[in-house]
C-alpha cells in the first residue's frame, strides 16, 4: 500500500505542473481523488488493513492526501493567475491619450457673471430674474424716463408690434412691448412684488438697436444691483462698489465716483476704476458702471415711501467687465463660440 | 459741447498754472462733465511757413481747377511758382505759404515738384492745414498790412485748448461758456464775471418801424417771444476774436451778424435768430403752427415738408424759420443786409424735440431748446447780442423791444434739511461746508429754525437751474462740488438675512454644472434670428408673432423660438475651422407662439456630433437617441420634474427633428415644460448647415411660472432588507407597439396580481426582432422584481403572482407570451 501511495504522490507531482486548463485539471483530479480515483481506492482499502497496522497506514494516507492537495492547490493558483492575466490583457501604455472627451467649460461671459453674482451673494444680495420682453412702462416710465427721453427713440430699442400680446409679460396700460434695454426693469418688477428690505442682483440679457462692432452687440448682458431699506446711504453704495472692484480687479485697483445723470437715480455717478495690472488698459481710468441713490420718483412709481426708505442701485455690462478681465478686444468673439476661444478661460 | 479755454477766460479769472487746461481736464469730469476729446488749436511750431503775396496768377494749361501763381515771400527777387487749387484769392492778396522743407501737421512734407506738368515749389495753406482754425473752404487771406516773410509762428502766437465736454441731458445750462465758468467758479471759489449789457429794451424809434408787430398764435409752443430791430448794419467778415471763438467751437464763421448770434448761443445757451428785415414780407412776424404740407428750405439747403404739429416763425406769406430748430434760406442775413430783426424766444422743449425728431434735423438751437433753456434768459441774451452786433457791424437799435407773452414760471425755492442730508449720505459734512457749496453755485441759502429744533434751509434756485427741484437734487450738488473723492472708504455692511435666489438662476447653475460635467462646452448666441429660418421650421404663425417691429438688420428680425439653430451655427463654425469640438449647450430665453400670442420661455439645449468614424485609437460608444433622452430627463429632473415618470412620444414628421428617431415629452403650454430629443433632421442639417454627420440634440423649454413650483421634500419610506425574487417574461408584440406601453401594462397587472408583498420594479431589458419571430413582430423581455418587507418570499407565492400576471396579459392584451 505504501508503494501505491508513494506512486500516486509521485505521479501527481509529476503531472500536476503540466496541467494547462481548468477542465483538464478537473478530469485529472477525478482520477486521483474522485469517487473512482486511485487515492480514493487506496483509502477504501483501509478496512482490510490489520488492526495493528492501521495507525501507520492512516498516517501514510494522510500524508499522501496532504501532498496531493498541496499539489492541486498549486495548480489552482497557477491556473487562476493565468486566467486573470488573460482577462486583464497586456499591460497598458499609460502614455496613450485618453479617447474620452474632457469636461466642458462655462462660457467666458457666464464665468464672469457667476464670479460677480457670487461676490454679491456673499455680501447679502440674492438673485432676481425677469423676462427679456418688457413694456415701456417697466423699462422706462417707472424708471422716470419720460416718453420724450432720447433713450426711448425707436432708434435705440427693439419694439414688438402693437397688435401683439405677450402671454406672460404684464402691461401697466396700453404701452408697447419691447426688448429690455437694461436690467433695471428687474428693479421695478421686484419692488412691485416685494417689500423692503430688498437686496437683489439681477444678471440678464439686454438688447439695443446698435450696429454691431467691436464694442456693440445686438444683445449683451448686464448685472443690476438694488438695495432698498431704511437708512441705506451713499456711503454704503461706495463701500459695496469699492469691495466689488477690489475683489474682481485686485486690491491695487482704485475707484472714483464721477457725477453723472440717470433718470432713475439721484445723485447719479459713473464708477471708474484704475489698475496697474491690466496690460494695455493699465493705469488709466476705465468706466465700468452707472450707479446712484434710487430716485424718489422711482419709489413713488412702485409704491414705496421715499420718506421712510432709501436705496442704491447700480448696473454694469458683463461683457465690458469680461473684456477687461480676459483681455478680449472684440465683443463678437464671445458670440462666435470657437471652442479654442471658449477653452482659453477655463 | 466744445468749450474754448481762451473764451472761458472772459468770464472767470483762470490762473494759467492753478487752473490750466490740464487741470480743467482733471476737474471737469469729477464735476460731472466728462471730456470726450481735447483739441489743441493754434499752429504747432512750423518751419518754412511764411507770409507771401500773390503777384500774379493764371489758369493752369492742363487743369481747369488749378491756378499757376507767382508768389513772393519778400526777399529780393525771390518769387516762387506755386500751383494752387483754391480760387478765393486775388492778385496782391497776402497768404500763408509753406515752402519746400516745411512739414505740415499730419507729417505732410512740402517738396518742390511738378503738378500736371507745371512747376510748383510750395503750397498756399488754409487755416485748417496749419491748425490755426477750422476753415478749409479756401486758403487763408491775411490782412494787407502783414509784412512779407513773417514766419507763421510769429503771427499766430496764441494757441487755444478746446475741451469737448459730454453734457448730461439734465444740465442744459452747461451747454455754454458761462455755464462752464459757473461750475469752475464754484469748484475753485472764483467769481463769475457776467458780461455787462449796455443795450436797452427801450429805444426811441426813428421813422418807419422795421416790423409792425409780432403775432403769436401758438403760445403753448412759444410762451415768450421778443424781437428787437437794428437799422443800418454793415454785414461783413467777423473780426479775428469773433472768428477765432466761432471756429474754436467747431463752427464756420459766416458773417459778423450771424457769428454774433452763434457766439451768444455758445456764451449764454440762449439760441437767437437774426432776420434780414427786408426779406420779411408784410412787415410782421407770426409765430404759428405750420399748415399740413407747408414747405420750407432750411439753411442746410434741404427742402422740408412740415405738418400741423410743428411751429414756425413766418411773415405774411411764408414760413421763415422752423421754430427753435433752423432758419430758412429765405430770410438769411447776407452781405447785402442793411436792417435786421433779432429774435430771442423761449420754445417749449417737448415741441422742439418732437419737431426735430420728425424732421430728422438737429441744430445747436434745437439741442438746447429741447432740453429747456433758461426761461428768464431771453432778454439778457438778446441785449447782449445787440451790444455785440453794434460793436462788430455798427447800426442803431430802432424802437423798443417787441415782446409777446411772458417768461414761463420757474421754481424758485427748494427746502433742505442738513440733518437729512447727513443721514442720506451716511457721513459728516458740516452745515457750513454745505452752505458754502450751495452759495458757490449761486444758490442762496436762508436758514429757518423749526419748532422741533431742526433747521430748515430755503434754497433759492436760479432760473437757469430748473433741474434742481427736490432736496435730493441739492444733495447731488453738494456731493458734486464737495468732491466725491472725499466720501470716506468704509466696510461693507451686510444687514439682515439673504433671500432665496430665484430658481431660474439656481436651476440654470445646476444644469450648467451637469452639462459641463457631461463634457459639453457652453455657447452664447444671439436672440435674434433670420425670418426665413423661423418660417421654415416653425411656420407662418410663429413667423408673424415673433417678428420685431423695427429690426435693424433683415437677417435679425425675429426672436428665436429655439436654441438649436444657433447651436448648429456653432457646430458649423467649429467644423469649418477644424476645431474638433462635438458637444455644445446653451441656456437662454426663447419665444414661442401659442394661439396667436407670444410666450417667453426659459430653455436649455444641447447638441452632440454623433460621429461614427472618430479618429481615436480606441472607439467609444457613439451618442444616440437614448443619450439625449437621459440628458434631457436629467435636466428636467434638476428643474424639478420627476423625469422617470415621463413618457416620450415619438416624432413622426418634422423639419427640425428626424422622424422616427426623435421624441418629445411634456407640453409647455399645459404643463409648464417640454422636452424634445433625438436625432436632428439629417436632410435639413445637410441643406442648411452643410453638416453631414448625424447630430443628436435635446431641447428643454420651461415657462417662468414652472420655476415657482415648490420643491417636494422626500419622506422616508423604509427599505426592505429581505431578498428579492425575480421573474422574467418574453412578450411577442407588434413592431409598432411601444416598449413603454408594454412596460406600463405589465406594471399595472403586476400591481393587481401581487398580494401580500410588492412588485418593486418592471423593466424592459431586451428587445429582439428577426429569426424565429413572425414578420412584423418583436419580442420584449421584461423582468419583474418581487419583495416582501418582512420575510423571504416563498416560490409558491411568487409563482402565483407570476401566473396571475400572465393571465391578465392574456386576457387584457393581445401580447403573446413566449414560452
Amino acid at each position: 500500500m505504501q508503494e501505491q501511495l508513494t506512486a500516486i504522490v509521485a505521479g501527481v507531482r509529476e503531472n500536476a505542473p503540466n496541467i494547462q486548463k481548468r477542465a483538464e485539471f478537473e478530469a485529472y483530479k477525478a482520477t486521483i481523488s474522485g469517487p473512482k480515483g486511485s487515492l480514493t481506492d487506496v483509502m477504501k482499502g483501509m478496512g482490510k488493513v490489520p488492526k495493528e497496522d492501521k495507525p501507520a497506514m492512516g498516517k501514510a494516507i494522510n500524508e499522501a492526501k496532504k501532498a496531493v492537495e498541496a499539489a492541486f492547490a498549486e495548480v489552482i493558483e497557477r491556473l487562476e493567475a493565468a486566467e486573470l492575466a488573460a482577462k486583464l490583457g497586456p499591460a497598458i501604455d499609460p502614455s496613450l491619450p485618453s479617447p474620452d472627451s474632457v469636461r466642458g467649460t462655462l462660457h467666458p461671459i457666464a464665468q464672469v457673471r457667476e464670479e460677480m453674482v457670487n461676490l454679491f451673494r456673499r455680501i447679502g444680495f440674492s438673485v432676481a430674474e425677469a423676462t427679456e420682453v418688457e413694456t415701456e412702462h417697466y423699462c422706462f416710465d417707472a424708471l422716470n424716463i419720460p416718453s420724450d427721453h432720447p433713450a426711448r427713440d425707436m432708434q435705440d430699442s427693439y419694439y414688438l408690434p402693437d397688435d401683439l400680446t405677450v402671454n406672460n409679460v404684464s402691461k401697466e396700460n396700453d404701452e408697447k412691448y419691447l426688448l429690455r434695454t437694461h436690467t433695471s426693469t428687474v428693479q421695478i418688477r421686484t419692488m412691485l412684488k416685494e417689500k423692503p428690505p430688498i437686496r437683489i442682483v439681477a444678471p440678464g440679457r439686454c438688447f439695443r438697436r446698435d450696429t454691431p462692432d467691436a464694442t456693440h452687440s445686438a444683445n449683451f448682458h448686464q448685472i443690476e444691483g438694488l438695495y432698498v431699506d431704511k437708512n441705506v446711504t451713499l456711503l454704503d453704495l461706495k463701500a459695496t462698489l469699492d469691495h466689488f472692484v477690489k475683489t474682481i480687479f485686485g486690491p491695487k485697483a482704485k475707484t472714483r465716483l464721477r457725477p453723472s445723470f440717470f433718470p432713475f437715480t439721484e445723485p447719479s455717478f459713473e464708477m471708474d476704476f484704475f489698475s496697474p495690472d491690466l496690460g494695455k488698459l493699465s493705469n488709466k481710468w476705465l468706466e465700468i458702471m452707472g450707479c446712484g441713490m434710487v430716485d424718489p420718483k422711482v419709489f413713488k412709481a412702485v409704491g414705496i415711501d421715499p420718506e421712510v426708505y432709501t436705496g442704491y442701485a447700480f448696473g454694469m455690462g458683463i461683457e465690458r467687465i469680461a473684456m477687461i478681465l480676459q483681455g478680449v478686444d472684440d465683443i463678437r468673439y464671445y458670440y462666435q463660440n470657437d471652442v479654442r476661444f471658449l477653452k482659453q478661460f477655463a | 459741447m466744445k468749450i474754448s479755454y481762451n473764451w472761458l477766460k472772459n468770464y472767470i479769472d483762470l490762473d494759467p498754472v492753478e487752473h490750466s487746461p490740464e487741470v480743467l481736464q482733471e476737474v471737469l469730469p469729477l464735476l460731472g462733465f466728462d471730456i470726450e476729446e481735447i483739441e489743441k488749436l493754434g499752429p504747432p511750431q512750423l518751419n518754412n511757413v511764411v507770409v507771401g503775396q500773390v503777384l500774379e496768377y493764371g489758369q493752369h494749361p492742363d487743369a481747369d481747377r488749378l491756378r499757376c501763381c507767382k508768389v513772393s515771400t519778400g526777399n529780393e527777387g525771390e518769387v516762387h511758382d506755386i500751383v494752387c487749387g483754391a480760387k478765393n484769392f486775388n492778385e496782391g492778396d497776402k497768404v500763408m505759404v509753406a515752402l519746400p522743407g516745411a512739414v505740415l501737421p499730419g507729417n505732410f512734407k512740402i517738396k518742390a515738384s511738378k503738378l500736371r506738368g507745371q512747376p510748383s515749389a510750395g503750397m498756399m495753406c488754409s487755416s485748417k492745414e496749419l491748425q490755426i482754425g477750422q476753415d478749409h473752404d479756401g486758403i487763408m487771406i491775411l490782412d494787407a498790412e502783414t509784412p512779407l516773410g513773417t514766419p507763421v509762428n510769429d503771427l499766430y502766437t496764441d494757441g487755444d485748448t478746446v475741451l469737448n465736454l459730454e453734457i448730461t441731458p439734465n444740465r442744459v445750462d452747461v451747454l455754454s461758456h458761462i455755464g462752464v465758468a459757473r461750475e469752475l467758479a464754484a469748484k475753485f471759489g472764483l467769481e463769475v464775471k457776467y458780461p455787462e449789457v449796455k443795450a436797452s429794451t427801450e429805444n426811441p424809434a426813428a421813422g418807419e418801424p422795421l416790423i409792425s408787430g409780432i403775432e403769436v398764435s401758438a403760445p403753448e409752443v412759444c410762451p415768450h417771444y421778443t424781437a428787437i430791430c437794428i437799422k443800418g448794419v454793415k454785414v461783413g467778415p467777423s473780426p479775428k476774436w469773433l472768428k477765432d471763438a466761432i471756429e474754436a467751437t467747431g463752427q464756420r464763421s459766416i458773417n459778423n451778424v450771424v457769428d454774433v448770434t452763434n457766439y451768444v448761443l455758445h456764451e449764454t445757451c440762449q439760441p437767437l435768430h437774426a432776420f434780414d428785415a427786408a426779406k420779411i414780407k408784410g412787415g410782421k412776424l407770426v409765430v404759428r403752427m405750420a399748415s399740413q404740407g407747408e414747405k420750407i428750405t432750411t439753411l442746410d439747403d434741404v427742402e422740408r415738408e412740415l405738418d400741423g404739429t410743428m411751429a414756425v416763425i413766418a411773415d405774411a406769406e411764408r414760413a421763415l424759420v422752423v421754430a427753435g430748430v433752423m432758419g430758412s434760406v429765405d430770410a438769411e442775413v447776407e452781405e447785402s443786409t442793411i436792417d435786421i430783426v433779432l429774435e430771442a424766444a423761449y420754445f417749449a422743449p417737448t415741441s422742439v424735440r418732437a419737431t426735430s425728431r420728425k424732421l430728422g434735423l438737429s441744430s445747436d438751437s434745437s439741442y438746447r431748446f429741447e432740453r429747456g433753456v433758461d426761461p428768464k434768459g431771453v432778454i439778457y441774451a438778446s441785449l447782449r447780442a445787440v451790444d455785440l452786433i453794434l460793436e462788430v457791424a455798427g447800426g442803431t437799435v430802432d424802437g423798443n423791444m417787441i415782446e409777446e407773452g411772458a417768461e414761463p414760471p420757474t421754481i424758485s425755492e427748494v427746502n433742505l434739511c442738513p440733518d437729512r442730508v447727513r443721514k442720506f449720505i451716511g457721513f459728516d459734512i458740516s452745515d457750513d461746508e454745505m452752505q458754502t457749496v450751495l452759495e458757490s453755485l449761486g444758490l442762496g441759502v436762508s436758514i429757518h429754525d423749526e419748532a422741533d429744533g431742526t433747521a430748515r434751509w430755503e434754497v433759492a434756485i436760479p432760473s437757469y437751474r430748473q433741474d434742481l427741484q427736490r432736496d435730493v437734487d441739492l444733495i447731488e450738488e453738494i456731493i458734486r462740488v464737495y468732491g466725491t473723492d472725499k466720501i470716506p472708504e468704509s466696510e461693507v455692511v451686510a444687514r439682515g438675512i439673504n433671500d432665496n435666489d430665484h430658481r431660474i438662476y439656481t436651476v440654470n447653475e445646476a444644469v450648467a454644472d451637469y452639462l459641463t460635467g457631461q463634457n459639453f462646452d457652453e455657447a452664447f448666441l444671439y436672440s435674434l434670428r433670420d425670418p426665413e429660418e423661423i418660417k421654415f421650421f416653425f411656420g407662418e404663425e410663429s413667423f408673424k408673432v415673433l417678428a420685431l417691429d423695427n429690426p435693424l438688420q433683415s437677417d435679425q428680425s425675429h426672436l428665436r423660438p429655439s436654441l438649436i439653430p444657433g447651436l448648429l451655427d456653432v457646430l458649423k463654425l467649429n467644423a469649418a475651422r477644424g476645431t474638433g469640438a462635438t458637444r455644445f449647450f446653451e441656456r437662454g430665453h426663447v419665444y414661442r407662439e401659442v394661439k396667436g400670442q407670444m410666450v417667453e420661455l426659459v430653455s436649455v439645449s444641447f447638441v452632440i456630433v454623433a460621429d461614427q468614424i472618430s479618429r481615436e485609437w480606441r472607439q467609444r460608444e457613439v451618442a444616440d437617441f437614448f443619450t439625449a433622452k437621459t440628458l434631457s430627463g436629467e435636466i428636467l429632473d434638476i428643474a424639478g420634474t420627476a423625469a422617470s415618470k415621463l413618457t416620450f412620444k415619438p416624432i413622426e414628421d418634422c423639419k427640425l427633428w428626424q422622424g422616427g428617431h426623435s421624441a418629445y415629452t411634456g407640453d409647455f403650454a399645459k404643463m409648464g415644460f417640454e422636452a424634445t430629443c433625438g436625432l436632428l433632421n439629417v436632410a435639413t442639417l445637410k441643406d442648411r448647415w452643410n453638416l453631414t454627420t448625424p447630430v443628436i440634440a435635446g431641447s428643454i423649454l420651461m415657462t417662468p411660472k414652472f420655476f415657482e413650483r415648490k420643491a417636494k421634500r422626500g419622506r422616508h419610506l423604509g427599505v426592505s432588507n429581505q431578498p428579492a425574487s425575480a421573474k422574467d417574461l418574453a412578450l411577442i408584440v407588434d413592431q409598432s407597439v411601444h416598449a413603454g406601453d408594454v412596460e406600463k401594462d405589465v406594471a399595472k397587472f403586476a400591481k393587481k396580481a401581487t398580494q401580500g408583498f410588492n412588485c418593486e420594479s418592471v423593466r424592459i431589458f431586451d428587445v429582439y426582432e428577426g429569426e424565429g419571430l413572425p414578420e412584423g413582430k418583436k419580442s420584449l423581455a421584461v423582468t419583474m422584481s418581487f419583495r416582501a418587507a418582512d420575510r423571504t418570499l416563498k416560490d409558491k407565492e411568487v409563482n402565483t403572482a407570476f401566473d396571475g400576471i400572465q393571465k391578465l396579459i392574456t386576457e387584457k392584451t393581445d401580447y403573446q407570451i413566449r414560452k
